[in-house]
């Protein structure tokens, strides 16, 4: 087969069987892909709403692009597909590194993961010998030491996947970790693996990637690898990581801080990526597989009290977590922290998030010093904060153990309003560090997000009219440039569903989605392109978009039965109820009012009913579903 | 023409990969770092990319170890070519080559050489980095070519060292 290598293996761990299926050609045509078909693969064996994250039933599947392994820029990304633990909903997480590349070199475009096993088990892959190994001598060790013996066992050159002793603790904040320092941190999938008791799995393949035409696909390849060297966004991305943006955020007054009580923080620098390559902690720029752009941070601490502290990142995320949230304004206080969280596996958004709750919480009297393991919590104290952090990881004391369930339970534990500044949305994931209040689209596209309210099903940064190319994305969309501003709610519908399809088609291909909707080197009409000298499928650029926009709908779908209703479309109770404490938008919220507009308007372009936001039969069976309309009008959930 | 010369730097090299598959793609119409012509030694919990490749050298250890002859020298170019009728895939200039830079194909088992892509090397186009340039040659840029390798060979050198 051409581009994909045509086979579905499937593992169970429970029986230590293993098996593979071809991929089926219809499912390219529908699905594209990574993200499109695991949705797929997903509803096909996880529909039935009695299977929970923690039924041995759930699958968690692993899957590279499309065009993974190929020179086709930035294309090494890896979708982890699973029923999530931390809303019990649908949940796509993905990682970059070098593990997925080596995957599908091993002659696989899906893992898909069954079953449970009695004791701790690893999945070793080499091409076509395929073994659930015992992992006794693994289980209890962190990511460096796992990747350590794997390497030592299996080759230098083997590239590995695991969890830490979070994961295996059943931690919500836990994350998937890949080539040590690359994450599928969002949602919990580590702590499916943990239940499961799947420690890690570790892969070499030999096996070549084909494509149909590949003197097209070279070209093809070329433009989109010149105009991401030509995009400022790109070349940002390579000079300063992802935290090379967090001076202009903090400008805009977008920057949370304190739990989300501040926007703005007076010399925030020590925590931004200039600061890492100025004080001379940045070691290494970093790629994933095939990646032109190289955003990713290798960083170490030489002299001092922390010296010998190395480790990958910190990106945006964690400097606004795990820095400017708990008040942590120091550049080797997050570099610490980001290092506990790679080496235990922590996602350092929810642990930061999570962390900043606890503080808030104990300062205002709702945690005692007895909940709290006696920390005396605060703003910018790092021993605290890295206490916090280790406690949720392992499950520690009180606080370790309220915590570890995240804010979802947590609140529900604590009670006292608490769940007033818990940064959590109705489906119950931790937000990222994303001001929503003053940037309408993105606020729409949390509160929609199948997985929970983050920016990691879709993302709109080009509603801030930042550089010539994203004007040109809303002038596309909207028809009019003059949209090019976050603080619009009309047309942010628009904004979403385009976004939408653009993201999980770039997903499913394989790129990473920062060529097509941060930077913009990539996009649907090149994708389509590309996908057909690589596979031989010719799909326009308007069919390409609607393999999105189908794959979109089937994730909602699947939230369906699992209950979902409209008012799991919504933001965290601070950022609805309380203003944006300063800055061109002070007092700005994310108000029902202003929120239910945008929806109504999300749920029409989607097809989807208003009052439920269900997926109407109509729409289901234009987009080749009616499998699942069937199937949502037996559970009664057809609007 | 200008003669030219290819600098290869680890400090910029993100270990992508883009160069051994673009070379797989360009000499095989297949993608495969394996049969890369140019290899990335990745070493990933130090973040280390590290780009092994035939230098063309002057002293070329490889041509004299094969026991066959079947290694030919361009003395012009200094680019070396297998007669792959004589080549027995021993290997003996797998171990001879200083520069650790050659392999034999992972199918035909044959050593694999750079040939810098008869004057327009493939691999370089694809290195948004540039980790790898090609640049008119001058005095300056041959010594950097040679001190950008010695770095790259001293730590190959202790990596394998660790590892042993």
């Amino acid at each position: 087969m051409f581009g994909h290598q045509g086979k579905i293996l499937h593992v169970d761990i429970g029986t230590g069987k293993s098996w593979t299926e071809d991929l089926p050609e219809e499912w390219r045509r529908l699905y594209v892909g990574s993200r499109g078909i695991n949705a797929k693969i997903l509803w096909d064996y996880c529909k039935d709403p009695s299977i929970t994250w923690d039924d041995p039933r759930n699958i968690i599947i692993f899957a590279p692009g499309t065009v993974t392994g190929t020179t086709a820029p930035a294309s090494g990304r890896t979708s982890v597909t699973t029923v999530g633990c931390t809303t019990g909903l649908y949940l796509k997480s993905n990682t970059g590194g070098h593990w997925g590349a080596e995957l599908k070199r091993a002659g696989y475009d899906h893992l898909v993961v069954h079953g449970v096993a009695e004791k701790p088990v690893y999945i070793l892959i080499q091409d076509d010998h395929v073994e659930v190994r015992d992992a006794k001598d693994l289980w209890g060790k962190d990511i460096l030491e796992t990747d350590a013996l794997l390497k030592k066992w299996h080759g230098e050159d083997s590239r590995g996947l695991y969890i830490g002793p979070a994961g295996e603790k059943l931690v919500r904040a836990a994350s998937i970790q890949c080539s040590l320092y690359h994450a599928a941190g969002r949602g919990g999938g580590a702590a499916v693996m943990g239940k499961k008791k799947l420690k890690a799995i570790s892969v070499k393949g030999s096996k070549p990637v084909r494509v149909k035409d590949p003197k097209k696909f070279a070209e093809i390849a070329q433009e989109m690898r010149e105009l991401l060297k030509a995009d400022s966004g790109a070349q940002s991305l390579h000079e300063f990581g992802t935290s090379g943006s967090i001076g202009a955020v903090n400008e805009l007054h977008a920057f949370p801080g304190k739990n989300w009580q501040t926007g703005y923080t007076e010399n925030a620098h020590p925590i931004s990526g200039q600061a890492l390559n100025e004080k001379g902690y940045l070691k290494r720029r970093v790629a994933c597989f095939g990646c032109t752009i190289g955003c990713h941070r290798y960083s170490v601490i030489e002299k001092g009290p922390h010296a010998g502290i190395a480790s990958g990142g910190p990106e945006y995320e964690t400097f606004g977590a795990l820095g400017n949230g708990p008040g942590i304004i120091d550049t080797e206080g997050v570099l610490v922290l980001n290092e506990v969280c790679n080496r235990l596996g922590l996602d350092t958004i929810t642990a930061g998030t999570v962390t900043q709750w606890a503080i808030e919480s104990y300062l205002r009297g709702v945690l005692t010093k007895e909940d709290t393991d006696g920390l005396e919590l605060d703003w910018g104290k790092l021993d605290e904060v890295k206490k916090t952090v280790e406690k949720i990881a392992l499950r520690e004391g009180k606080l370790g153990n309220l915590l570890a369930d995240g804010l979802k339970i947590a609140t529900k534990k604590v009670g006292k309003d608490s769940y007033k500044w818990a940064i959590i949305n109705a489906k119950g994931l931790e937000q990222s560090n994303v001001e929503t209040r003053s940037a309408k689209a993105y606020a729409l596209a949390f509160a929609v997000n199948p997985r929970g309210n983050d920016h990691l099903m879709t993302e709109t940064f080009a509603e801030f009219g930042a550089s010539p190319e994203s004007i040109e994305v809303i002038e596309k969309v909207t028809g009019d440039k003059k949209w090019a501003s976050p603080h619009f709610t009309e047309y942010r519908a628009e904004i979403v569903r385009w976004h939408e399809d653009c993201y999980e088609i770039t997903e499913a291909l394989g790129f990473c989605v920062f060529t097509s909707t941060a930077a913009y080197g990539v996009n649907p009409d090149n994708m389509a392109r590309l996908f057909a000298a690589a596979t031989g499928i010719e799909l326009s650029e308007e069919e390409m978009m609607l393999t999105g926009r189908r794959v979109c709908t089937l994730e909602k779908a699947f939230n369906v039965t699992r209950g979902a209703t409209r008012e799991y479309d919504n933001l965290p109770w601070r950022l609805m109820n309380e203003g944006a404490a300063s800055g061109p938008l002070k007092g700005e919220k994310n108000s029902k009012e202003e929120l239910d507009g945008m929806l109504d308007r999300y749920y029409e372009l989607h097809g989807w009913d208003k009052e439920t936001s269900w997926p109407t039969r109509e729409t289901l069976e234009m987009l080749k579903l009616k499998d699942v309309a069937d199937y949502l009008e037996e559970l009664g959930k057809l609007p | 023409m200008m003669e030219k010369v290819l600098l290869v730097d680890m400090d910029k090299c993100t270990g992508c990969k883009q160069c051994s598959l673009a070379c797989s793609l360009t000499k095989e119409d297949l993608f495969d770092p394996d049969r890369g012509r140019i290899k990335i030694l990745k070493k990933e919990e130090i973040a280390l990319g590290l780009q092994l490749v035939c230098e063309q050298c002057e002293s070329h250890p490889c041509v004299a170890s094969c026991p066959n002859g079947a290694l030919s020298r361009d003395e012009t170019t200094g680019i070396i070519t297998v007669d792959e009728n004589l080549c027995t895939s021993q290997g003996a200039c797998v171990d001879a080559c200083i520069y650790y830079a050659i392999r034999l194909h992972p199918e035909t088992k044959k050593p694999m050489f750079c040939d810098l892509c008869g004057g327009d090397p493939y691999c370089v186009k694809h290195c948004v980095p540039e980790a790898l340039q090609w640049v008119d040659k001058s005095e300056d840029l041959t010594k950097t070519k040679r001190k950008l390798r010695s770095t790259r060979i001293a730590m190959y050198k202790e990596l394998k060292k660790e590892a042993a």
